[in-house]
């Protein structure tokens, strides 16, 4: 599903934040990332949706390598992605209805039946009564709940999410990460970057630990598996 | 649930561009629209007069010897009955029709003013001749024809001043599709530069479209259709303006010498012609800021 060789990232002329990162999520798996901040965690997930180029090295998604796409094949893959920013990047002039229908809009699958969709999971998230808020007059943890179900609206084949949790309080950081539970049991591969260390502790996924640009703690199919 | 306007997700309709670019394009149909009018008013100049003068000649004689100059002069001046007898046996001539020399004088006035004693200036005489358009008559012989009944004498056709001012008519039109080529073009480039800044102004929602699977063909309908709205309103706003300007200056054009000028009012064609300049401008203006969508986003990274 996702697979970095050898991967290098630096900014400019800038120093290197990621060295020699190497890693392998399986479909279906679900990953906790975890560092310092500063560690590269956002980092590591934009070159997952694409939005960063390694420095060297293959990044490789859904088997195919990310190098030679072209802008369509780009779009075409992102569509199968889901990404929780960890500034959240709603559209400050839509609603969070709208927000959150976007990527239906965007891959031609809006209509009533997801107007109803949008409408459960705005719900599911306890946005009932804020949907048709404008991001400004919301909350940062309510901001953050429109991100989030932009980001599993389309039910994507990949979720990153980065510091899905930050602004939650405990009891709806665990509710999130529970829609997150029941999105893998359905295929959806999940990533999720986060230094809630208490958070991770509650599941029993495997940890990809970043220190100091490279993997402390390797997570994924062929790593040990995280201390519980 | 509220079924409301369905917001774009790119908000181009709060940019100041939605004010300005109306108002550019609306002048500029503006401009195209009296370009317009004025190459189908010379058009129409121009077809009057072939159609008028394609069907006449002139004749005319040196002046009349002295004393020959009163009315009924053709009697009088054998010279004249002799061209004018001549004229109405050649095949293809319709009427002749001597003008007196009151006539001429009248013709002259303006130049010459009223208080010409008409018999102190030999004048000409001229004979205005109608001829069949289909079956005219040589001119050749009857040039050869006229000369020998009255030394001197000229057969005018018209055709050297009819073939400049067709010239200039054709030239007023190629003018008014000049014109409204470099407006077009002139509000293609405008759209181009107000495009670029939108792009640039939201970089932001732009970027965040691209990331959610966005192609850049969704972006660009979001650009083309605001560009068409505004290229429309700009383009009826124009051609609102141009209207009264156009009936200004017909009614002015009337008023100088009605014989003079062709109807001037607009065919249904030509009202159409003009319609459509609010179309091309909405056309242009989507196009092209599609087309600058497109560009400027394949060169992104
Ligand atoms: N666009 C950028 N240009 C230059 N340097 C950057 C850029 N983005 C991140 N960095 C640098 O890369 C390093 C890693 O940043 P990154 O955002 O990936 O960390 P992080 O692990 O997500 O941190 P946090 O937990 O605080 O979100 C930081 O030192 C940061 O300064
Ligand atoms: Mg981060």
């Amino acid at each position: 599903m996702v697979r970095f060789e050898d991967v290098v990232l630096r900014y400019g002329q800038g120093p290197e934040i990621l060295k020699h990162v190497s890693l392998q999520f399986d479909p279906g798996s679900y990953h906790f990332l975890v560092g310092a901040s500063g560690a590269g965690k956002s980092s590591l997930l934009r070159m997952m949706y694409l939005a960063q180029h390694p420095t060297a090295g293959r990044v490789a998604l859904f088997g195919r390598n990310v190098a030679g796409l072209t802008r369509q094949e780009t779009a075409v893959l992102r569509r199968r992605i889901g990404v929780v920013f960890q500034d959240f990047r709603l559209l400050e002039h839509l609603t969070a209805r709208e927000n959150v229908a976007l990527p239906l809009q965007i891959s031609g699958e809006a209509g009533a039946r997801s107007d109803k969709d949008v409408e459960e999971l705005l719900t599911w998230v306890g946005l009932a009564d804020h949907m048709d808020a404008l991001p400004p007059t919301l909350s940062g943890g309510q901001q953050q709940r429109v991100a989030i179900a932009r980001a599993v609206i389309g039910r994507p084949s990949l979720l990153l999410a980065d510091e899905p949790t930050g602004n939650l309080d405990d009891r709806m950081a665990v509710r999130l990460l529970y829609l997150f539970e029941e999105l893998n049991k359905i295929g959806t591969t999940v990533v999720i970057a986060t230094h809630n260390e208490s958070l991770v502790q509650r599941f029993r996924h495997p940890i990809t630990r970043l220190s100091g640009g490279e993997i402390a703690a390797p997570g994924g199919s062929a790593a040990a598996e995280a201390p519980a | 649930m509220s079924r409301r306007r369905k917001r774009q997700a790119v908000p181009l309709d709060r940019d100041a561009s939605g004010r300005y670019l109306p108002l550019l394009v609306a002048i500029m149909v503006y401009l195209a629209a009296l370009a317009l009018a004025g190459a189908m008013a010379a058009n129409k100049l121009a077809a009057r007069w072939d159609s008028g003068l394609a069907g006449s000649l002139t004749v005319q004689l040196p002046a009349a010897p002295p004393g020959a100059e009163a009315e009924g002069a053709a009697q009088q001046d054998p010279a004249l009955q002799a061209v004018v007898d001549l004229l109405e046996q050649t095949p293809g001539v319709v009427t002749t029709e001597v003008l007196q020399s009151g006539e001429i004088s009248a013709l002259l006035e303006p130049w010459l003013g009223e208080a010409l004693l008409i018999d102190d200036l030999p004048l000409p005489r001229l004979i205005a001749v109608t001829i069949n358009p289909d079956q005219p008559p040589d001119l050749t012989v009857l040039r050869r024809a006229v000369l020998a009944a009255a030394p001197g004498s000229i057969v005018d056709d018209h055709q050297r001043w009819l073939a400049h001012l067709l010239d200039l008519a054709w030239a007023v039109e190629i003018m008014a599709i000049v014109v409204v080529a470099m407006v077009l073009s002139a509000a293609a480039i405008m759209v181009a530069f107000v495009t670029r800044m939108g792009l640039a102004a939201h970089d932001q929602a732009i970027e965040l479209l691209h990331l959610i699977g966005a192609q850049d063909s969704y972006v660009a309908k979001q650009f083309q259709s605001h560009a068409l709205s505004l290229g429309l309103r700009g383009g009826l706003i124009g051609l609102a303006c141009a209207l009264p300007t156009l009936y200004l200056g017909r009614s002015l054009l009337e008023r100088i010498e009605s014989g003079l000028l062709p109807e001037l009012a607009l065919r249904p064609h030509e009202w159409s012609l003009l319609i459509l300049l609010p179309v091309a401008s909405a056309l242009v203006t989507m196009f092209t800021a599609r087309v600058t969508v497109l560009r400027t986003l394949a060169r992104m990274p």
